[in-house]
């Protein structure tokens, strides 16, 4: 293979300005803001001509600094005047200009596979499966609780849970609409159906594994994975349907989901410290479920109840500091 | 027998409603005005002595009839009344430098006219938080003067309290029981109305009770709290407490055999040797006293009831009163058996917080043909239903826990979750939720809720109630 040498300039965040390909060893290119440059800058901080670029026999690539007040930086490293620095590939910053130099030594990676196009292509059958699952879990919660009028609460569930999706496809198919004039509701339908079903189906068997095993924590895992699921959504929401960069979508959908869960947790806390009668009485009890702990005795029990004593102090000194007595204790 | 009033009984029945809806339409807090035919008279005394004339409209036949009869037994009230008249205070609490009285009660002298004899709960806040509120007294002549309380009872509601330079005619007492069907009458300033009298019978003993209260047919409102109830020789036979709501008629008054050993203790002001920390532990001990008297006496032998196959203690405690609740299904598929039983809290810390009660509330669910997942909503929610209400500003939030325990032929899922009070570090709220998790077809949920009582107390009892838990098929 031949000597050849591509220098791209980048703008700052890395994306691609302009590009141009030297073949041949010999080659020189020269980079400046005088118009008789290979390479012209339209940069303050870059010299009139300020860096030369020599393309060598074996397929390198010579940095020189053409005297310069800011000098040229090679990866990072201001290469001294008068000294030539022989580079394979790397990237140069002239002036404030970055530039990137690729030969014939840089690696090529192979082939990524697109998977982006996931839920596009699948749009249909995805919406169609995540909008059933919602709609069978607002059911089976309305069959469990309400069995009798077994028509009107289903009804009622469906209909609660349709609006809902509905509600937020259609925010988020505005965002689309107004970002790259595409609505995308099915690709958007597809992403909140089926995280809303991961979440509430994945809570209430949560609720199953944590009687099991009489392990309250799960729920709480199940919580948090069920944030997990939300922040997952949203970035897709973002990145997949709305075409937004990659870290503008991270970020955002991060601090969506940061907002949401702290606004949901200070809830729940006010909630819970205001309601002096609320007990807490674990995980909901499964009939004639096969446990995977053994069950305690009745003494066992009791010696743990003790620990309450110490624990209703702390809760009584928290109240009492929360909201001291009318009268100060002497 | 309804049928057969004649005319002139169903007019003296609405003439006695129309004058005490006239009595307690002047006052905001309102007591059911309706009265049984029995009770005419007390009510006519009542509107007599508070001053209320009917006019034209009520001056029927029936009317004439009933002023008259009024008038025969008022004549006794008066001479009551007057004997009395300069011994009953009213007694009346500010709040810090206020003007305008935060609450009010009656009192009356005893043993040497200095010292008042009150109900506990009157001068309760006085107690709790010395610095914040200050206590006065009301004679018959107009005049006032501070008050300090010198000792009290939280058990049987009373309290003792002094004035500086206070002198009043003294009442005498009366420690015996009077007899059931005696005429007495009670004396106070109802509702902030003046000095007022009604009449009725009392009743002896409250039956079935550990509580030493005696049971008095008449009109006792709020603010007559503390005043003496006299019998017909004018001698003090108790005190009244009107904390009791929503009964006609039905009043409580403590018997006077407790006031001499209160007299006894009745030294010097109590807020002089004691802070306010101390004064609120005592008002706690006397509560702890009561309950391992009372919640912990155990029953000869234990008393147990079986349901569909569970053996549920339903006697605790022996002074436990039970009855099998009819109560309504949450679910037309469902059937639920419920057998409650309380000690009700009759100790009044401060008003709106009484303490020192035991529930227990069994219930059996059996499905009639509900899917096992539909069964077992239904057997949450139950175990979830509301708790008693406490106060933020009485007591602190419930810190719990749960475990799968083997108890006597079942496994149940047992939480329990326990409370301090904010004002007494010594008083605990219980609450023990059990149920059962065998059977996908029927299930116990059970509950035993303890108000006010010390921890050590509350998980004995509690140890009794889940070893008395049994499933014998």
């Amino acid at each position: 293979m031949e000597a050849v040498m591509l220098v791209e300039q980048l703008e700052p965040h890395g994306r691609l300005v302009l590009r141009q390909r030297f073949e041949s060893a010999g080659t020189a290119c020269r980079i400046g803001r005088e118009l008789g440059c290979d390479m012209v800058l339209s940069d303050e901080h870059a010299a009139p001509q300020h860096a030369l670029l020599t393309l060598l026999e074996d397929g390198r690539v010579s940095v020189r600094d053409l005297g310069t007040k800011n000098g040229t930086r090679v990866d990072g490293k201001r290469i001294p005047a008068g000294v030539e620095a022989i580079v394979e590939q790397g990237e140069l910053i002239v002036g404030r200009t970055r530039l990137r130099v690729r030969t014939r030594y840089t690696p090529v990676v192979p082939e990524r596979i697109f998977r982006r196009d996931f839920v596009r292509r699948h749009r249909t059958p995805l919406a169609a499966a995540g909008v059933s699952a919602c709609i069978a879990y607002g059911a089976f919660q309305q069959w469990l609780s309400a069995p009798t009028s077994i028509f009107r609460s289903v009804t009622a569930g469906l209909l609660v849970a349709l609006g809902a999706i509905a509600l937020w496809v259609g925010l988020w198919a505005l965002i689309s609409k107004l970002n790259h004039g595409m609505w995308e509701g099915r690709v958007h339908a597809a992403i909140v159906s089926i995280g809303a079903a991961l979440c509430a189906w994945g809570l209430w068997l949560a609720g199953v594994v944590a009687f099991a095993t009489q392990w309250s924590v799960l729920v709480q895992i199940g919580l948090f994975l069920a944030g997990a699921v939300a922040l997952l959504a949203l970035y897709l929401h973002l990145r997949e349907a709305t075409y937004y960069d990659r870290r503008i979508s991270l970020a955002l959908a991060v601090t969506l989901t940061l907002v949401i869960g702290a606004v949901a947790w200070i809830i729940a806390i006010r909630g819970d410290d205001g309601d002096v009668n609320r007990v807490k009485l674990g995980p909901d009890v499964r009939l004639g479920a096969d446990r995977v702990v053994p069950n305690r005795d009745v003494a066992d029990y009791l010696a743990e109840v003790d620990e309450l004593k110490r624990d209703a102090g702390r809760e009584r000194q928290k109240s009492l500091l929360d909201s001291p007595l009318a009268e100060a204790e002497d | 027998m309804r049928f057969c009033w004649d005319l002139v009984t169903i007019a003296r029945l609405i003439a006695a409603i129309w004058l005490l809806a006239s009595v307690s339409g002047a006052v905001a807090q309102e007591e059911r005005p309706a009265a049984p035919p029995e009770a005419p008279a007390a009510a006519s005394a009542e509107a007599e002595a508070t001053g209320e004339e009917p006019d034209e409209e009520g001056l029927d036949a029936a009317a004439v009839e009933a002023e008259i009869s009024a008038q025969v037994i008022s004549g006794e009230a008066k001479v009551r009344l007057d004997a009395a008249r300069e011994s009953v205070v009213q007694i009346r609490g500010f709040f810090a430098g206020s003007e305008s009285s935060a609450f009010h009660g009656s009192g009356f002298a005893v043993d040497d006219g200095r010292r008042i004899v009150t109900n506990y709960h009157v001068v309760a806040p006085a107690v709790l938080y010395p610095r914040q509120y200050r206590i006065e007294f009301l004679a018959s002549d107009g005049s006032t003067g501070p008050l300090r309380v010198l000792a009290f009872d939280v058990r049987n509601d009373l309290a003792v309290v002094a004035g500086d330079d206070l002198d009043l005619p003294r009442l005498r007492l009366r420690t015996e029981i009077p007899a059931q069907g005696e005429r007495a009458w009670s004396i106070g300033f109802p509702l902030n109305l003046g000095l007022t009298i009604t009449e009725g019978v009392a009743n002896g003993l409250v039956e079935n009770s550990f509580e030493q209260s005696i049971h008095y047919t008449g009109a006792i409102n709020g603010g007559m709290s503390g005043g003496p109830a006299l019998d017909r020789r004018g001698r003090v036979y108790g005190v009244n407490v009107s904390v009791v709501t929503g009964r006609q008629l039905v009043g409580f008054v403590v018997p006077a055999k407790h006031i001499p050993p209160l007299l006894a203790r009745a030294g010097t002001p109590l807020e002089q040797s004691l802070s306010a920390q101390q004064l609120r532990q005592r008002v706690a001990a006397q509560v702890l006293s009561y309950e391992a008297e009372v919640l912990e006496a155990r029953p000869d032998p234990a008393v147990t009831q079986t349901v569909r196959g569970y053996v549920l203690p339903t006697q605790i405690s022996r002074h436990l009163e039970c009855n099998t609740v009819d109560e309504r299904s949450p679910h037309p598929r469902m059937r639920v058996e419920a057998v409650g039983c309380r000690i009700p809290p009759r100790i009044l810390v401060q008003l709106g917080q009484n303490v020192a009660g035991l529930i227990v509330q069994h219930r059996i669910l059996q499905s009639q043909g509900l899917h096992p997942l539909q069964f077992e909503r239904q057997v949450n929610r139950l175990a979830k239903g509301p708790r008693r209400s406490g106060t933020p500003e009485h007591v602190a939030p419930f810190a719990c826990r749960d475990a799968v325990v083997s108890l006597d032929g079942f496994d149940a899922r047992i939480s329990t979750c326990v409370r301090q009070y904010r004002l007494f570090d010594g008083l605990y709220d219980f609450d023990v939720t059990v149920v059962s998790i065998d059977d996908a077809e029927q299930a116990l949920v059970s509950r035993l809720a303890l108000q006010g009582i010390a921890f050590e107390s509350g998980r004995r009892i509690m140890e009794r109630y889940l070893g008395g838990l049994q499933w014998k098929p």
